[in-house]
């Protein structure tokens, strides 16, 4: 599963033969270029930061005709939303982008969207829930929807935000779901990297504009979404159910010709980093999969037997993935950026209960870090790896690393709690 | 779909969806309110005392029709050069617009049609039959000229009388042509002669013209306007070097303007004093205008003053004459008494009073006296009701004598301005058409004025107004060229965009994107069409509507069973 030409890890990708011209832009823009890139239709979305700057540089691509797209302007995401799956029901191909509170308050039309089996395309970028409000990163907003029937994409770089919007409309397109890529906010949506931009014939040749199964028509009204009775509800969440188990090979597979199209690819549902001798591995998820990188090739050039897994996709889970890495590791931790309150890290809990029915079950940690924007440094992942070296067994269900507490607390290793006196407070 | 019976997973669709048409489903019989266009009035149509059709003509500029616009406005005021010049555009005070930005330009815009049709000679068809009545109107004014066109348009035959040598009133004798130039004025009158208006010049009632020649008519309108000046009413107003504002510009207007020393002061705040000012700016002498309250006080337009400012024209603000000074019996100055406001007198207006003790002169060659001007009705036969100076006119605008109408500066004009001297003339000849008989009173019902607040203004970016294109002031004031320009067609049709169409549907489509039903359609005229059958009155239309002409009337009121009467 290991990519050998990882968009990540390598940035050969820049001088393909696919490539327009590389522009060094921020997260959001790489998520705007694609989408006009995506010859979208329609555009629906309501501002909060730090989406915003995602839809103002569309709404000036719109206004400078360079695409031809409807730009609705909404009172709230809910209506965003709304628009989306009324255009998309209509066979257009929709977008919109959002973050944190705006992502809850489309919760309803969440369930909606993808029981209409509408393909419709959503940039959230992941920003911490409130109260207390905070603008900064963590996952609980879009882990908080994994149970809508969403495809969910985590980005770790601008490129692979870009790359991860045109492929999620070829995704969504053809199993009649919608995807939403989720980026950490500023560390990826204010922060600007070089991205390269595929020539517009490429991309159209790789997604070509949608063909919708079904369709408004006025002339021929029908009744959409329409009550059903216990006769056939089960079987509708049946369809669903089974489209998004299918959704894994289609991942695979649309990631592989992405990879053939443009010369870099992300592994499909996971990314493995130097996992094939390693016997303790780290599973996370987006921007702290870059820094984890570093942190396990220091500790490699130590002689650590350590790796690390990108999860890339969080629903569909990568159930197989998961799998075969615990046949072959002797432990794995989970890093969560996002708390589910009374139960774990959710990744974490997921990571298990992929592994209960397994026939090999090697220990899980599961640790908490990052929430509200709090810096993941190399040093924070090492923490977490020398834990792991120094445990058989888990001590407890959650680990928080880097909290700033006095108190002992089984949850807070001793090692990590924050140290006043080295930071001179 | 309970029709129809799934055995599997795989023979449904994937999205929930009803198998037949939901057409059958008559949600329309949810409804208890309906939706229904309505044309409702626009505050600018009430704001025009002429009562153009403003959004209406407006549109017709938005899709380049400026014929048909001319007609439109020629339905209500015949002469659209001259008001789009000089009227002083109350319309645009009640423009929806005022509390968003800023009003529409909308007297540019009506100067920019009539200038399009400037050699247009296709005149709308006239209203009504021919008629057998004759009425006699004496002045060629705007006020005789907008009731001759409006009676002639209803078939009547209609002479004016004129005892000037040209026809137009105060229009040619007492506007300068900097702001009025006189082709435009020739122009639209001979287009008012050209559906069969007889203008007698040279024909005075009372004098060369008997008024027992009127008898022959079976109405007359009296709209003699006001051209006497009112006297400054101070010692040495008589000297050589006084003028009255009405005798300075009539002089101006036929080519023979009088001989005016260097300082030249103008008594008065109005036009009349405004246009004396500016004119002799144009002359080559320095003017100053001395007005006994303040600047907010001047019942000039506003703009003139402005325009009167940057031309040079200097300000001596509460100030009144105490009498005219001179020498051998040549005026050499004016002395002054300085005035301050007290409580606002029955015009609303802070009453001037005069400081004792604070009299100075001023030099002076010349003085021309602007203090306001009166009907001179010296030659009416019998005694009719006045009002003050003026003819006392009934609302309908009678003048308590059988047959004879009244209107303009010369009876009810509020404010002496050439729009409401076309209004009382159009009004005048309704109550004509009524007195003959041919005319139903009309029910006099107020109009539906649409607020501000009810347009929706998501719909309309905020867009700066135009500005008049104008001669540079180095030039403008050397010369009586027109000062303003007309504006390119561009510049019109962009303005008109700005119009929010307060109450007149554009056939926007937004009702029928909005209709969550799909219960709105358009028919083969392009009219919309509401299907009952299906619309569940939930009002999102009328919500959506960016200039509410569209209305929820409750089912089975009175507006709804005369809507299925006439269907």
């Amino acid at each position: 599963m290991k990519s050998t030409k990882s968009g990540n890890g390598n940035n050969g990708g820049l001088l393909h033969p696919s490539v327009d011209k590389v522009l060094v832009i921020e997260g959001t823009h790489a998520a705007s270029y694609a989408v006009k890139l995506a010859r979208v239709q329609v555009i629906a979305a309501y501002p909060i930061t730090p989406q915003t700057s995602v839809v103002e540089k569309l709404s000036e691509i719109v206004s400078a005709h360079e695409l031809d797209a409807r730009f609705i302007r909404v009172e709230s995401e809910h209506s965003a939303m709304a628009c989306c799956i009324g255009s998309s029901i209509s066979g257009a191909r929709a977008f919109t982008a959002t973050s944190s509170q705006g992502l809850a308050l489309m919760h309803e039309l969440l369930h909606w969207s993808a029981g209409s089996r509408l393909p419709i395309v959503m940039v959230n970028v992941n920003r911490a829930m409130a109260p207390p409000w905070s603008i900064y990163v963590d996952h609980n907003d879009s882990l908080s929807q994994r149970d809508t029937g969403w495809l969910q994409f985590y980005a770790e770089s601008n490129q692979e935000v870009m790359d991860t919007v045109l492929q999620a409309y070829k995704i969504a397109e053809r199993v009649s779901l919608p995807v939403m890529i989720n980026l950490d906010a500023f560390v990826l949506s204010h922060t600007s990297e070089p991205v390269a931009i595929p020539k517009q014939e490429v991309v159209d040749h790789f997604l070509p504009p949608r063909k919708a199964s079904f369709r408004v028509d006025p002339s021929d009204p029908r009744a959409f979404g329409a009550l059903i009775g216990p006769e056939a509800y089960m079987e509708m969440r049946y369809k669903l159910f089974r489209a998004m188990e299918e959704s894994r090979s289609v991942i695979r597979d649309v990631d592989s010709e992405f990879g053939e199209t443009f010369g870099r690819n992300y592994g499909g549902l996971v990314e493995e980093y130097r996992t094939s001798d390693a016997e303790i591995v780290l599973i996370t998820s987006a921007t702290a999969v870059s820094t984890a990188r570093i942190a396990v090739d220091e500790m490699r050039s130590l002689g650590f037997p350590v790796g690390l897994l990108k999860l890339r996709v969080f629903r569909p889970f990568p159930l197989d993935e998961i799998r075969s890495l615990a046949a072959h590791v002797k432990k794995i931790g989970v890093l969560d950026r996002n708390i589910s309150f009374g139960a774990t890290g959710m990744i974490y809990q997921e990571a298990k209960a992929v592994l209960y029915n397994s026939e090999v079950r090697p220990p899980l940690f599961g640790f908490i870090a990052g929430l509200g924007g709090r810096d993941i440094t190399p040093e924070t992942i090492k923490e977490i790896f020398s834990h792991l070296m120094n445990h058989e067994e888990p001590e407890s269900e959650t680990i928080w690393v880097g909290l700033r507490t006095e108190a002992t607390d089984p949850t807070v290793p001793q090692f990590s709690r924050h140290d006043k006196k080295k930071e001179g407070v | 779909m309970s029709d129809y019976k799934f055995t599997s997973v795989e023979q449904m669709p994937p999205l929930a969806f009803s198998l037949e048409s939901t057409r059958k489903l008559q949600t329309g019989s949810w409804r208890h309110v309906r939706p229904v266009y309505q044309d409702r009035t626009s505050p600018c149509e009430v704001g025009c005392p002429a009562g153009e059709n403003i959004p209406l003509y407006f549109q017709l500029v938005r899709e380049k029709k400026y014929e048909e616009a001319w007609h439109k406005i020629l339905e209500d005021n015949p002469l659209p050069g001259v008001t789009g010049r000089v009227c002083y555009h109350p319309c645009e005070g009640a423009c929806n617009r005022t509390g968003y930005d800023e009003p529409v330009a909308v007297h540019l815009i009506e100067r920019f049609i009539a200038e399009r049709n400037f050699s247009n000679k296709l005149l709308p068809e006239p209203a009504g039959s021919r008629k057998s009545e004759n009425v006699a109107v004496i002045g060629s004014g705007p006020a005789g000229l907008s009731c001759a066109y409006q009676l002639t348009r209803r078939g009547y035959r209609v002479v004016i009388y004129e005892a000037d040598h040209e026809a137009g009133g105060m229009l040619r004798y007492g506007i300068p042509d900097y702001r009025l130039p006189k082709n435009v004025l020739d122009k639209e009158i001979a287009d008012i002669e050209r559906i069969g208006v007889e203008i007698r010049v040279d024909s005075r009632i009372g004098g060369n013209v008997a008024w027992s020649e009127l008898e022959k008519y079976d109405a007359v309108f009296v709209a003699i306007g006001a051209m006497k000046s009112r006297k400054l009413d101070v010692p040495g107003e008589d000297m050589k070097g006084v003028y009255t504002g009405v005798e300075f510009l009539r002089e101006l207007n036929t080519g023979s303007a009088p001989k005016l020393g260097r300082n030249v002061m103008v008594v008065g705040g109005g036009n009349t004093a405004i246009d004396a000012a500016r004119s002799a700016v144009r002359l080559g002498k320095k003017a100053t205008i001395l007005y006994r309250r303040t600047r907010a006080e001047m019942p000039a337009v506003p703009e003139e003053i402005e325009e009167a400012e940057k031309e040079g024209v200097r300000f001596e603000f509460l100030v009144a004459p105490a009498s005219v000074v001179g020498v051998r019996g040549k005026v050499t100055g004016v002395e002054l008494v300085r005035m301050k406001l007290a409580e606002p007198d029955e015009s609303g207006r802070r009453r001037p009073v005069t400081v004792k003790g604070s009299n100075f002169s001023l030099r002076a060659d010349t003085v021309i006296s602007a203090v306001g001007e009166e009907p001179d009705l010296s030659f009416l036969p019998y005694s009719f009701l006045k009002k003050g100076v003026r003819l006392f006119v009934d609302d309908d605008y009678s003048t308590g004598v059988p047959g004879i109408f009244a209107g303009g500066d010369a009876a009810t004009n509020p404010n002496g301005t050439v729009v409401n001297a076309i209004r009382s003339g159009k009004e005048a000849a309704c109550s004509i058409d009524e007195f003959l008989g041919w005319r139903a009173k009309s029910n006099g019902a107020a109009p539906d004025v649409v607020k501000p607040e009810r347009v929706n203004t998501f719909y309309f970016p905020h867009e700066k107004r135009t500005s008049v294109p104008r001669m540079s002031v180095e030039k403008s004031k050397s010369s009586f060229r027109e000062v303003n320009r007309t504006l390119s067609e561009a510049q019109a049709v962009a303005e008109a965009e700005r119009c929010f169409s307060c109450g007149t549907c554009l056939h926007c489509d937004v009702c029928m994107t909005f209709c969550p039903d799909v219960a709105i359609s358009r028919n083969e005229e392009g009219d919309y069409v509401i299907d009952y059958e299906h619309c569940k009155g939930c009002g999102i239309c009328v919500a959506e509507c960016p200039r509410e002409a569209m209305t929820l009337v409750p089912e089975g009121s009175r507006e709804v069973e005369q809507e299925v009467e006439a269907a």
